[in-house]
């Protein structure tokens, strides 16, 4: 289970240990995620997952700072993320963004007030050269017409569906070269949940590698050819579709999946 | 007597307008109540008094150094005194109050406690629709709309604006998309007080100057931006124009009561919240996160 440390990964976590106070959110938790891949990570509520993409975007570390002395309460953070080969875990999130590690966050998070085209050119904003632009938002408007029919909405008022293709298109928008989306399918019907794992196997064909945090497991080991499992801020076990199924223990204790 | 109250009217709305404007966009970016808003106004008119009458200077120049002395002065107490509180809001009324009380007692010291004036931008008469009307107040009132409109601009049209929108709306989310946001919400700080010293500068030549000035303001300015619906441009527009009418109303219906004007205007802002407590545009205020 320990990963060798590889050079050629993407994104490297090792031994990333996240406490608020004394509750420990992560527990020495090393994953990587190589170039191209699509990496499910699941596990049961309240594992740590969130977590463990909020630290590696590090929105976790600038709480810490931002908070410090407030009642929120002390925040530590030990271990190493590597991005591309370079630590990233003291870099704000801006910069971290700017190198091309993304977030598509948990619940969503549209700019309610701001329209569809307004939240799409916020991805954008550091897209300088406007003929990439141009094609970013196309490539958008293509795999999700409806943001192209519904540019002027105001966000908030998107079905929860449209609210969620508005953000993996926004996290497009900025030209990630690792997007890490968080249960992009909660409150969606199974058939458009379908549609929506088959659009982030796109989004990864197009070689944006993608590390996908999912509750439905049978669906996520499915379309991820590796999986990491955590549970209780641990990463319990990984490995392919084949590999998780067949450990008996795995399958009945985190994946509660029936046998195939 | 009623180009009177419109113009009086228009000059008020507009300058309460840019201080609210300003007040609020900080206040959306950056989440803190800047209760030093408004002494960013006052300064801005004892700059130009010092910079004509002591330094000799003209007064467009005066203005326009007066307002880039304010932004600097602003900028570095943001970064220094009150972003990092940020977290501690009660700390950041504190400061903010704290500070303004710091400016006008400066004032008082260089100053004195007189009344000041500074000279005229323009001088004479222009007839609009018949009426004449001091060609100072048709500069004053140009200059203000035209700001409060480059400002909308900014906001609604331009790459900067979309990530103070963006900042406003979710700092995290902000952030995430590439944006700095402790440089979005430093370039506000800018924009905010240049609004309020722009206004300060502008009135500077109407209105007489004394070390309290900022305090009315103030509470006018939070009543505005209450009375429109917290972190809406548009209702602290609207709102602007409906205090300013009635304090101009109470002035001249009711002449050797002017100094009810506050009470009044701020009547109207209790008996509309009563009606409707999110403001006038108030929008829901969903949490972040
Ligand atoms: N700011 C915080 N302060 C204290 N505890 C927190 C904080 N944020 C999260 N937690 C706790 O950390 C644990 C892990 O939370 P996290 O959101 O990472 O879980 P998750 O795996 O994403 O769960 P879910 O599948 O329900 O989204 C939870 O028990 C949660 O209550
Ligand atoms: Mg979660």
């Amino acid at each position: 289970m320990v990963t060798p440390p590889e050079a050629s990964n993407l994104l490297e976590v090792r031994g990333l240990t996240v406490c608020y106070d004394t509750a420990m959110l992560l527990n020495n938790v090393s994953l990587s995620v190589g170039r191209g891949e699509l990496v499910g990570l699941v596990g049961p509520n309240g594992a740590g997952k969130t977590t463990l993409l909020r630290t590696v975007a590090g929105l976790v570390r600038w709480e810490k700072q931002s908070k410090q002395g407030t009642r929120a309460g002390n925040i530590t953070i030990a271990g190493e993320v590597r991005f591309d080969g370079e630590r990233i875990d003291s870099l704000p999130p801006h910069v971290i963004a700017r190198r091309g590690l993304v977030l598509c966050p948990e619940r969503r998070r549209p700019f309610t007030e701001l329209t569809v085209a307004d939240n799409l050119m916020a991805g954008a904003y550091l897209q300088k050269d406007r003929r990439a632009l141009r094609e970013t938002l196309d490539m958008v408007h293509q795999m999700f017409p409806v943001l192209k029919q519904r540019a002027r909405q105001i966000s908030g008022t998107l079905s929860g569906g449209e609210q969620q293709m508005l953000a993996i298109g926004r996290a497009l928008m900025t030209r990630p070269r690792l997007l890490c989306v968080d249960e992009p399918s909660t409150g969606l019907s199974p058939l458009v949940k379908k549609e929506l794992f088959a659009k982030i196997s796109e989004i990864n064909r197009r070689g944006i590698t993608v590390l996908l945090v999912e509750q439905d497991t049978a669906l996520t080991l499915s379309v991820c050819a590796r999986s990491y499992v955590l549970s209780h801020s641990r990463i319990v076990a990984s490995g392919a579709r084949q590999d998780l199924l067949a450990d008996q223990t795995v399958h009945r204790s985190y994946l509660g999946l029936q046998s195939p | 007597m009623l180009t009177d109250i419109l113009i009086t009217t228009l000059i008020n709305a507009s300058v309460y307008a840019m201080l609210a404007t300003g007040f609020s966009l900080i206040f959306g970016v950056a989440r803190i109540i800047n209760l030093a808003h408004t002494a960013f106004y006052m300064l801005a008119g004892y700059f130009i008094f010092s910079f004509t009458t002591v330094l000799g200077l003209g007064l467009l120049p005066a203005m326009l150094l007066s307002i880039a002395l304010v932004v600097v002065i602003a900028v570095l107490s943001y970064r220094i005194l009150i972003d990092p509180m940020r977290e501690h809001e009660a700390a950041v009324l504190i400061i903010t109050v704290a500070l303004a009380m710091v400016f006008q007692e400066l004032m008082l010291v260089f100053y004195g406690g007189h009344f000041r004036s500074v000279p005229q931008l323009v001088s004479g008469y222009v007839t609009v629709l018949g009426v004449r009307v001091s060609s100072q107040y048709v500069v004053t009132i140009g200059a203000l709309v035209a700001i409060l409109a480059a400002v909308w601009l900014v906001l609604m049209k331009t790459r900067l604006g979309l990530a103070i929108r963006a900042t406003a709306q979710d700092r995290e989310i902000a952030n995430v998309m590439g944006m700095d946001v402790s440089l979005i919400s430093t370039v506000t700080m800018a924009i905010a007080s240049a609004q309020a010293a722009a206004a300060g500068a502008l009135v500077a030549p109407l209105f007489i100057l004394e070390p309290r000035m900022w305090l009315y303001p103030l509470t006018i300015v939070l009543a505005i931006v209450v009375l429109g619906g917290i972190g809406s441009l548009k209702g602290s527009i609207i709102a602007s124009a409906i205090i300013a009418l009635s304090e101009t109303l109470v002035t001249f219906l009711l002449p050797s009561g002017a100094f009810l004007k506050g009470a009044f205007s701020l009547g109207v802002m209790i008996v509309v919240l009563l009606i409707r407590p999110e403001g006038l545009f108030g929008v829901s205020f969903e949490g972040e996160r």
